[in-house]
């Protein structure tokens, strides 16, 4: 404990919890950015391996470490650093929350408009590193369309800053980049400033009932091409969306704006899903049926995986994927292709990995492991094959984290 | 010196007409769009494929001879300056649209496809890609790739980068690999975010799988003039404030004004201290609200009138003064150079006061049209090149300009890359460990450092030494 003590202070040093069944010896908590990198420093110098947390919401996503020696705990760099209103950037430290920085963003009508499970304990380096999305990305873009700068402290201790504050900038290397879904192994995210924008005046969903989701897929599809602009669209198995017509399937289309065009939209869509012969209903609150979309990944679940594919594979990939032993229930990101699974049954996730990776990754698609026990991971490629890029993906982990400091193990390909 | 082995090994590869060695024809290829600095590759080869790309990559790697990708030369940053590599190899001829997927909005292009084709051969399925570069009937994929460019719809639509989901990278070892594709969300680092943006440093992009967008319902485009730039400045910020994420928002100055009137003669206020051309998009029943929003911002702030164009015809006037405003300047001055820096868009007006200020006192004429909602400057300063002191007091005015936009908060560029041009400049924005960092990556996709060498990072071994006898400036 002494190292750690001396740096952050012995009341910042406690046990370790497990990481996917992994214990380190400590958690250590640093409360600035020096304290990091004397952190790091002391890490490399005692050849201990770090995992660093924001507030562990997210600790479920990776491959079990190879090694585990001390997790780094960023809870206590929790400050909105700079919000500048006029130029829609916002810079944060990583342990701050995105619920946190909501509200202040929410005071100039702003946000950052990433919609993650659990925004109440995300935090912005754990977005980042995780590289994590929601319903919003079908409009709003991901972590790496919103992210403008951020500053890391690699492995030899040394602060890098990547990117910058504005919005547009092509100075050097795109370094931001590097860091986003990286699970922090090529370095320590200690802030970062995103580009933000005003929050739409009115949300509101449509939820369309569908007899099949093959039906309810091919519904998203006409949403899509028609001039409706989605600002996110979901597509539900049987089973999985809790409210709305019927117990089916069903495409629920998020809509946003002024008053005018949600109202349009709004009327579009109900007339497609007449088109179909299909029952909609309009939910007002749009806003809040998107934030329980979100947090799908969280219910009640023994293992969640998350499938990649293109827009138009959705229906029948979740039509095969419910007709398994598995019975998983699925909602699709249907604009993105993303399709979350939330298995019942820890012992089937082997096997339905099994069944759906190999035609998802011959089409250029991927299925990775979110969630589940450290006995399943045990038994699967937690990620699946990253492809051609993968020997340049072990030449950046050996240029920036040569000793193998950073969660080793953690990422693709045993990266 | 390349030798003539070479030179017979590359026409086995791409054909006798695909090799240029002739002095006099290399002379088009000795600049890009960044004219102060000149010098012909030795060599110029134009594969047609993909695969002959990479065969001339191998080529090259055998014999370990640094190379520099080029695509139309639009570049405005020297990206495409040869510095101590011999062989240019150009991308315009792999011209191949190779697949496009309406349903999913995807289409695969060739590195030489012009940017401008790419929405041509999608609009009639009400789709388009975004990143619209002024030099966009030119301009082409890889190109725009290497820069990760911009252009004035990318305030709402974002740049090259947000919507390049997969590459085909031929590394200077000539190893072909593909990174991501038409799905998202591949496990990995984002080597297609590296990819983009990186100057033609880690190899030459050859394939692109590009997203696409739906072509918006509707447009307002309106030219609201103000008496100056400061007030034109406000209703900039007043517009960000009140919520309304315009297409576009684009600033241009009384100098820039007039020589556009001179030019196209279809009635702009060539006594306004500046003009915004204000672009709304989306379905038709939201923009006329939004319009009038914008246009009771404009009032605000002292505008003088607001012009609303009437039909598609009066709307494409506007942006095809916008877009060819670079070449109206040539009536101003025999020569111009247009610096592309960025501020935080409040600090727009301050910028705008730094500019004034330079050409104060180095005794120019600088005109401004530029990226105003994005806080992306685009200072045009004129010269005559015969002048040689009037060419060091531009290079003087570039770089103060450039510093005033670090110290204010925001960068050295925006959508035209450092290339040769800023170079010496990357020490104000970033540190040692920064630069350190970025030259790590730079060798991990190319350790032997041959792909374009000598761009983006200060290297003072070649500004001192080799970088005089090599590159003649026009000056």
């Amino acid at each position: 404990m002494t190292p750690w003590a001396d740096i952050v202070g012995a009341e910042h040093v406690g046990p370790g919890a497990p990481v996917d069944g992994q214990v380190p010896a400590w958690v250590v908590r640093p409360g600035s950015v020096a304290e990091v990198q004397e952190c790091v420093r002391a890490a490399a110098r005692a050849r201990a391996s770090l995992v660093v947390q924001g507030l562990g919401a997210h600790l479920s996503i990776g491959a079990p470490p190879a090694r585990l020696d001390v997790v780094l705990g960023l809870d206590r760099l929790a400050r909105v650093i700079d919000h500048q209103a006029g130029d829609m950037t916002v810079t944060a430290e990583a342990g701050c929350t995105l619920a946190a920085l909501a509200k202040t963003l929410a005071q100039s009508g702003q946000w950052l408009p990433l919609d993650p499970p659990r925004a109440d304990a995300t935090t912005i380096g754990g977005l980042i590193a995780a590289n994590l999305s929601g319903p919003l990305r079908a409009s709003q873009g991901r972590v790496r369309d919103l992210l403008l700068g951020v500053r890391v402290v690699g492995a030899d201790g040394a602060l890098v800053t990547g990117g910058g504050r504005v919005v547009k900038n092509v100075a050097g290397y795109d370094l931001p980049k590097l860091h986003v879904g990286a699970l922090g192994t090529l370095g320590v995210i200690v802030d970062a400033t995103f580009k933000v924008r005003p929050r739409p005046a009115c949300e509101e969903a449509v939820v369309i009932a569908a007899r099949s989701v093959e039906a309810a897929a091919e519904t998203a599809l006409g949403v899509m091409a028609s001039e409706v602009a989605p600002f996110w669209l979901e597509v539900g198995g049987p089973g999985a969306l809790p409210e709305g017509p019927g117990d089916g399937a069903a495409a629920v289309v998020g809509l946003a704006g002024i008053a005018e065009e949600v109202a349009h939209a709004r009327a579009r869509t109900l007339e497609l899903a007449r088109a179909r012969g299909l029952r909609a209903i309009t939910v007002a609150d749009g806003a809040a049926l998107r934030a329980r979309l979100a947090d799908f990944a969280l219910e009640p679940a023994a293992a969640v995986l998350r499938a990649s594919m293109l827009p138009t594979e959705v229906g029948e990939f979740i039509a095969r994927a419910s007709r398994s032993g598995a019975a998983p229930r699925c909602l699709a990101h249907a604009a993105s292709g993303v399709v979350l699974m939330a298995v019942p049954e820890a012992r089937a996730v082997a096997g339905l990995v099994a069944a759906l990776r190999p035609g998802l990754e011959a089409r250029g698609g991927s299925l990775v492991v979110e969630r589940a026990t450290p006995e399943v991971k045990a038994q699967v490629d937690v990620w699946g094959d990253p492809g051609e890029g993968v020997a340049l993906m072990r030449g950046i982990k050996a240029a920036f984290d040569p000793g193998g400091l950073f969660a080793p193990g953690r990422f693709v390909a045993g990266i | 010196m390349v030798r003539p082995a070479l030179l017979a090994d590359l026409r086995l590869i791409v054909g006798a007409d695909g090799v240029i060695d002739r002095p006099e024809a290399l002379l088009v290829y000795e600049c890009d769009g960044y004219t102060l600095e000149r010098a012909a590759p030795e060599v110029v080869v134009l594969p047609r494929t993909p695969a002959q790309v990479a065969a001339v990559l191998r080529l090259l790697a055998a014999q370990r001879i640094p190379f520099v990708p080029r695509g139309a030369g639009t570049g405005l940053s020297g990206g495409t300056l040869p510095v101590e590599a011999p062989v240019m190899v150009g991308t315009s001829r792999l011209t191949a649209i190779e697949a496009i997927d309406i349903a999913n909005r995807r289409i695969v292009a060739q590195a030489g496809v012009v940017n401008q084709w790419i929405s041509n051969a999608v609009r009639a399925h009400g789709l388009c890609y975004a990143p619209d570069p002024s030099s966009q009937p030119a301009c082409t994929i890889g190109g725009n790739v290497a820069e990760n460019s911009g252009g004035p719809h990318t305030l709402k639509y974002g740049v090259t980068t947000n919507h390049v989901l997969g590459v085909e990278l031929v590394l200077a070892s000539g190893e072909v690999v593909t990174l991501g594709g038409a799905v998202e969300d591949r496990p990995g680092y984002d080597l297609v975010g590296l990819v983009v943006g990186a100057e033609g440093t880690f190899g030459i992009v050859t394939r692109a799988t590009l997203r696409l967008v739906r072509a918006p319902e509707a447009y307002r485009t309106l030219l609201a003039v103000f008496e100056s730039v400061d007030a034109a400045s406000e209703a900039v910020s007043g517009i960000i404030a009140a919520g309304i994420v315009p297409a576009a928002l684009e600033m241009m100055d009384r100098l820039i004004l007039q020589a556009l009137e001179q030019a196209y003669h279809i009635g702009l206020p060539t006594d306004a201290g500046a003009v915004l051309l204000i672009e709304l998009d989306g379905p038709a029943v939201a923009l006329d609200p939004q319009a009038e929003r914008v246009a009771a911002v404009c009032r605000q702030n002292r505008v003088r009138e607001v012009r609303v164009a009437r039909d598609e015809a009066e709307r494409a006037a506007l942006w095809k003064c916008r877009k060819r405003a670079f070449g109206a300047v040539g009536r101003l001055a025999p020569n111009y150079c247009t610096q592309d820096g960025v501020v935080p868009r409040t600090r727009v007006p301050d910028i705008l006061r730094h500019i004034a200020a330079a050409a104060e006192r180095h005794r120019l004429r600088i005109a401004n049209v530029f990226h105003a909602g994005d806080g992306n400057i685009h200072p045009i300063l004129l010269f005559d090149e015969r002048d040689r002191d009037e060419v060091r007091r531009v290079l003087a005015a570039g770089r103060e300009i450039l510093e005033a936009c670090v110290a204010l908060g925001g960068s050295l560029t925006g959508e035209h890359g450092i290339g040769v041009e800023k170079m010496a400049q990357m020490p104000l924005l970033f540190g040692p460990e920064d630069l350190a960092a970025m030259v790590r990556l730079r060798a991990v996709f190319d350790p032997e450092g041959r792909s374009n060498p000598h761009k983006i990072f200060p290297d003072a071994k070649v500004c001192v030494e080799t970088r005089a006898p090599r590159r003649q400036a026009a000056m």
